[in-house]
């Protein structure tokens, strides 16, 4: 490592360099700056108080903030729910579309094909399906009995079970992608082997795929976190946080305040806060994978 | 972002192709070319109105040539929208429409241009006094008011006279009435609701319940920014019937997810026996392609509580002006147009839109079009405004918070909950420096 040239050296910086200012212009720069906003305190529709630095007053005052300790809560239930469901489908997917069958390539397809729906489209659709008057939900299961339709998204639980649900339908095949990556590198041999030793397909699972997958499975659940955390887009087209805020997240909550009510250091502040959540979480996960991928680095 | 946008504007006035980056340059050119004004306004209800009152206008003005870039429909996200656009001081913008519950912001944050100069007394005092008065702030005037709005309700005239009942004057008679008519329906017409509105959580939720707590006498802020408004009394007492009479008795529960488009669909299928909403609602309630109970509609002003006064939210929109424009005269001539007697005739004929020159209200040819005019004027003249100031956004929020939790969750401490909104709406006037 050390006795590389100096020149081959200078080189790799060479081809580093675009990717390096990118990731400085777009991705820290943002962030850096993200940060200074959160500690002022600004309100755009009133200039008069000027833009003071407050320092941690936009922290201090979000850790005493009702409405920001109820988003925190349904964020982190929505992720859990969510990853956790996409985890267990995604995993049924891969194992699906793994074996070998006639039409394989089809259900490939058929399976990806929630994932490449744009999240706001996928939403609106929701929400038409969840609808109270011609909602597709409502027709399935009261044909139509018409006063027997249920609002579904007027409830807050439903509501919130409708947001997870849209999740679960749209990323669980991402996350099966995922694992099914992981699935094909785990060689035949080993359950030949196993095969041979006399082991059930449901030991095989058990003692041979689960153990080979996690990886494969870490690395899905690292995706699917990162993702649900941010999670913004499907509580904004499908309920705008209602009702009675069972759906706001902390990404549409950092919205409101930045884009409708001008209050750019608090807003900063959340989505700050989110990114923090996040890199924490990440940095968890990736020590979690790092150590295994490397143990199962080809020799 | 305004690249699309702006295609989307040129597509809808199918002209913007070259010669846009031609009249952008034009800018610095010598006055005797066209001047470029772009106006950030939603897609009108009658698109045809509109081309015909801007062809009126070019014919008028041949050297100013309107692009229109069209905002989304819904209110918020317009404003969210525009302000982006302000905040950064866009010189692209040039004039706009304002919601009244923006003109403290837009004015405070020096967004609006004041236009008192271009504007005087002697042509405001030709305007229905509220509506002036939404567009100022400070004693300053930012907005020339396209039209006005306020709460009204509409019921079925044919059910009604079938039972025998007037419109109802207190909200607890429309209760019965719609009690005993739901139920004497029932056998031919099980899914008619006694009630439909806006309750989901967002602006529109605010003006409703604005109506049920003002016809008590209560508030939605205090006077002096200190005082509890919202666990008073007659606040607690009418969030109180909005749940237990309105949702759960009257109207279907799938009101808490409705704008008004929903519930207005909810009332003209038939399927509502009352319904609240703005004055454009009476166009499509009577139009017989969009309704199936177009003649069967009566218009009546809101009910109140016994004591209590009966009252309207105030909406409407205002033309106004960007601070960062480059052609704010030739802005002013738009809205001098466009705002005229002429021009707001025009509109009230062809788009049912409720003018705000007071004048037109008595015009024998408007009324003849529009002849519910007749019967809504009293209710525009008395409409309520809410709360007026800059922080409005950010109170609105609160507001929607403990209206919707309050409505929507069965065990939720109404007391407590109406204590904690106070605080933070209190705690919000404070620290921005407002004072009422």
């Amino acid at each position: 490592m050390t006795s590389r040239a100096p020149l081959e050296h200078q080189a790799a910086w060479w081809m580093l360099a675009p990717a390096l200012a990118f990731t400085l212009v777009f991705a820290l720069y943002p962030v850096v700056d993200s940060f200074f906003l959160s500690l002022h305190r600004i309100f755009l529709g009133v200039p008069a108080l000027g833009q003071p630095f407050v320092g941690f007053e936009n922290y201090q005052t979000m850790a005493g903030d009702p409405v920001a300790r109820q988003a925190f809560l349904v964020t982190i239930g929505f992720v859990l729910v969510s990853t956790a469901l996409e985890l267990v489908l995604g995993l049924g997917i891969a194992l699906v579309i793994h074996e070998h069958f006639s039409g394989r390539g089809w259900v490939r397809v058929a399976a990806l094909i929630p994932w490449s729906i744009p999240t706001v489209v996928a939403s609106q659709m929701w929400r038409f399906i969840f609808n109270d008057q011609y909602g597709l939900a409502n027709l399935l299961l009261f044909g139509e009995r018409v006063e027997e339709y249920i609002p579904w998204l007027a409830y807050p639980g439903f509501a919130f079970a409708a947001i997870v649900f849209a999740d679960v339908w749209k990323t669980s095949s991402f996350a099966g992608l995922l694992i099914l990556a992981g699935l094909q590198v785990i060689p035949e041999e080993v359950y030949d082997a196993a095969r041979i030793d006399g082991a059930t397909t449901w030991q095989r699972f058990w003692k041979i795929t689960l153990p080979l997958l996690k990886p494969a499975l870490l690395l899905a659940l690292l995706f699917r976190t990162m993702d649900a955390f941010r999670v913004f887009d499907l509580v904004f087209v499908m309920t705008q946080g209602g009702p009675g805020d069972s759906t706001l997240v902390l990404q549409f909550y950092g919205y409101k305040a930045l884009f409708a009510e001008g209050r750019m250091g608090y807003g900063a502040a959340i989505s700050v806060t989110v990114f923090l959540a996040i890199f924490v979480l990440s940095l968890f996960y990736i020590r979690g994978i790092g150590s295994r991928l490397l143990e199962k680095e080809p020799a | 972002m305004r690249g699309p946008l702006l295609l989307a504007a040129g597509i809808l006035l199918g002209s913007l192709t070259a010669s846009s980056q031609e009249t952008l340059g034009a800018k610095s050119a010598t006055h005797e070319s066209t001047t470029v004004l772009r106006f950030v306004s939603w897609k009108p209800d009658n698109p045809h109105a509109w081309d015909e009152a801007l062809a009126r206008f070019t014919e008028a003005y041949p050297r100013i040539r309107v692009v229109r870039e069209i905002a989304p429909h819904s209110s918020t996200a317009f404003h969210d929208l525009l302000t982006q656009k302000l905040k950064n001081h866009d010189p692209t913008v040039d004039l706009f429409l304002m919601d009244v519950v923006w003109v403290s912001e837009f004015a405070a944050a020096g967004w609006a241009l004041p236009l008192d100069s271009l504007f005087p007394p002697s042509e405001r005092i030709q305007f229905l006094p509220n509506t002036i008065e939404a567009g100022s702030y400070q004693g300053q005037v930012y907005g020339v008011p396209l039209r006005i709005d306020s709460g009204m309700l509409y019921y079925r005239a044919d059910l009604l006279r079938k039972y025998g009942f007037e419109p109802p004057q207190t909200w607890e008679e429309l209760a019965r009435q719609a009690d005993i008519i739901v139920e004497g329906e029932a056998p031919t017409d099980p899914g008619l609701r006694g009630y439909s509105g806006q309750f989901k959580q967002y602006e529109g939720l605010v003006c409703n319940m604005l109506e049920f707590i003002g016809s008590r006498g209560g508030q939605l802020i205090s006077q002096d920014g200190r005082q509890p408004a919202l666990a008073t009394p007659e606040s607690l007492a009418s969030v109180r019937f909005v749940r237990d009479h309105i949702i759960r008795r009257l109207a279907s529960r799938a009101v808490l997810t409705y704008q008004e488009p929903e519930s207005l669909a909810v009332f003209v299928q038939g399927k509502a026996v009352f319904h609240r909403n703005w004055p454009y609602a009476w166009e499509v309630a009577n139009n017989a392609e969009r309704s199936a109970i177009a003649g069967k509609v009566g218009i009546a002003p809101l009910p109140r509580f016994p004591g209590g006064p009966s009252v309207a939210a105030l909406g409407g929109w205002l033309y106004g002006i960007s601070a960062y424009s480059q052609h704010q005269n030739e802005a002013w001539q738009f809205i001098s147009f466009f705002s005229s007697h002429e021009m707001q005739k025009f509109f009230a004929i062809k788009e049912a839109l409720a003018p705000s020159r007071t004048a037109l209200y008595s015009d024998q040819d408007v009324l003849k079009a529009a002849p519910q005019f007749r019967d809504q004027f009293a209710v525009f003249q008395a409409a309520t405004p809410r709360p007026r100031t800059p922080v409005y956004p950010a109170v609105s929020h609160i507001l929607q918070r403990y209206f919707s939790r309050a409505l929507a969750f069965a065990d939720v401490d109404l007391e407590a909950e109406a204590t904690s909104a106070d605080r933070q709406i209190n705690r919000l006037l404070r620290l921005t420096g407002e004072s009422f």
